[in-house]
């Protein structure tokens, strides 16, 4: 290796380490206590994080479905089930959790748990609930320490929500790269030019079709956004949304069979679940809510968020009961940003143009 | 203000050369947060967030330092905020304390790493290659010494001057080039050895 390409190769990991800094804007609020109101937009950015692993993890049953052989002779009845979705950051740190319900009709139900939430954690106490999950890999250790990570968090999502879970899937970002290569990039349209050094993003205004190191960049951006951490969010939907189109509106057998390997190396799934089984009965159709939240609150140096629990298991009976619609009240909603011409509130649609 | 006490974290070490206060200040100690306090914060918290990351390799360590130095700094602040460059400064007392600190650190984020890679290990295609040798060379990276560490983070990613590197870890130029060398070959020793957990 020449001493060019290995300062080169240095300087790109030290980059990556530094990339896994914590939100400077949840520490922001530490040092100033009350003082910060832009805290809940930290959470948001959590939930965000969630929905590029919603995506893969709805896509990848997805394209299961289209290249898996015809369904065998005396196949089980379909049942609802609950999926425990598990994103990190490839170091085991959990970046965000969602709790996704699929009915027999094939519909998706998503709920998404800040990573902040403060729950009562067995042996523990009062934590943040994606401690859950490090704590757990810290004890087990070794290659079974992910297994046991996923699990620990499971128990404690179940807990707090009053849900059964079913299955887990954990993502790492990192494969999220390597996806976007696989479908042949992913189409965004952005209304003004960006550049961050931070990030690496350097995008040209208009539509543009992302590759896989432009699309992470894409979806960690966050300085310099004119509504920091909320213009994150919505990328990050917009960006599920056209991931989505793309998988499924291709057709291309040797695209899907990219996909499909990609999506494999992206994501594990504990022992046992019949993903192709799965894939069989979803559809497109997907709902999303936030759990309630209550008001900030110390834990120990961090900063995390209460919930009531009674108001996060009433949440979640009617948001995942069958044949339910819409929001059930207490949620909190991710709202696009009020521009000076959309409605504050509208649903994103991936024909968007993004800040 | 003429002059800095040292009286406090690591002000007794600053070395000859270190850019001291030039321009008067009125900010009672002790009482409201000066404005200006507020806005170094603002401008270079998530800088120092990343910084101290990527010297301590674990992003919990390095926020609880970087939220340590900036309380103890907005006590002082008065007396930092007159240096010539408060950021040098602050990022000093964030080296500082990650080269100081005995607690938390263990094997666990080296081993967890080293977790990842094994499961990109396998992964063919060229992005996943590129990512793999990156996070290999992050995981040589975490297990050097800390100084040598300390060393590379400033130079490459900083782009911090050797005589900068050299006031930041309190030392001359010639051991700032020393722990760098140092540092350069065992990674490229590394990157040849066969048993390497990742070749």
């Amino acid at each position: 290796m020449t001493d060019t390409r290995q300062e080169a190769l240095i300087r790109e990991a030290i980059a990556a380490e530094a990339d896994q800094a914590v939100d400077h804007r949840s520490v922001l609020a530490n040092l100033h206590g009350k003082r910060s109101r832009r805290r809940p937009i930290a959470l948001f950015a959590a939930a965000g994080l969630t929905a590029a692993a919603a995506a893969v993890a709805v896509i990848v049953p997805l394209s299961v479905d289209r290249t898996a052989s015809a369904p065998p002779a005396g196949q089980v009845t379909p049942t609802a089930r609950t999926v425990l979705l598990i994103g990190t950051d490839g170091a085991g740190n959990t970046d965000s959790i969602v709790l996704a319900r699929v009915g027999d009709d094939g519909t998706t139900s998503a709920a998404w748990l800040p990573r902040d939430a403060v729950v009562d954690l067995p042996g523990v106490g009062p934590a943040r609930l994606s401690s859950a999950y490090g704590r757990a890999v810290q004890r087990v250790g070794g290659p079974e320490g992910d297994r046991a990570g996923a699990e620990a968090l499971t128990g404690a999502v179940e807990s707090l929500t009053g849900v059964e879970v079913d299955h887990h899937v954990t993502l790492d970002m990192a494969g999220l790269v390597t996806l976007a290569d696989a479908v042949g990039g992913v189409d965004v349209c952005l209304r003004r030019p960006v550049r961050d050094p931070l990030s690496g993003v350097d995008l040209p205004n208009g539509p543009v079709s992302l590759n896989g190191a432009q699309a992470l960049a894409f979806l960690r951006q966050r300085n310099g956004l004119r509504n920091g951490d909320l213009d994150r969010i919505v990328r990050q939907q917009l960006f599920l949304r056209a991931l989505g189109a793309k998988v499924v509106g291709g057709g291309d057998p040797a695209r899907l069979a990219r996909v499909v390997e990609a999506a494999r190396s992206a994501v594990r799934t504990d022992p046992g679940w019949d993903l192709p089984e799965f894939a069989r009965r979803l559809t497109p159709a997907v709902r999303t809510a936030i759990i309630p939240l209550g008001e900030e609150v110390a834990v120990g140096l961090e900063q995390g968020r209460a919930v009531d629990p009674a108001a996060v298991r009433a949440f979640a009976a009617e948001f995942f009961a069958e044949g339910a619609t819409g929001t059930p009240t207490g949620g909190h909603s991710i709202p696009l940003p009020a521009t000076e011409t959309e409605e504050p509130g509208r649903q994103p649609s991936e024909r968007d143009c993004v800040n | 203000m003429a002059h800095v006490t040292p009286d406090w974290f690591n002000v007794a070490r600053l070395p000859k050369g270190f850019p001291t206060a030039t321009r008067n200040r009125q900010q009672a100690e002790g009482g409201d947060v000066p404005a200006d306090y507020d806005q170094f914060v603002t401008e270079r918290l998530d800088r120092l967030l990343r910084y101290a990351t990527a010297l301590t390799c674990d992003k919990h360590l390095a926020q609880d330092i970087v939220q340590d130095v900036l309380l103890r700094a907005r006590q002082k602040w008065a007396r930092i905020g007159a240096v010539d460059a408060p950021y040098l400064y602050v990022k000093r007392m964030v080296t500082n304390e990650y080269l100081s600190w005995r607690r938390r650190r263990a094997a666990r984020d080296v081993s967890a790493t080293h977790v990842s890679l094994d499961e990109l290990a396998p992964a063919v295609a060229d992005p996943a290659d590129r990512h793999a040798e990156r996070d290999a060379m992050r995981a040589r990276i975490a297990v050097l010494p800390r100084k040598q560490r300390a060393a590379l983070v400033l130079r490459y990613y900083e782009d911090s001057t050797d005589a900068e590197i050299a006031k930041i870890l309190g030392c001359t130029e010639g051991t700032v080039r020393s722990h760098i060398s140092r540092a350069l070959h065992t990674l490229r020793v590394n990157e040849n050895t066969p048993s390497e957990v990742l070749r």
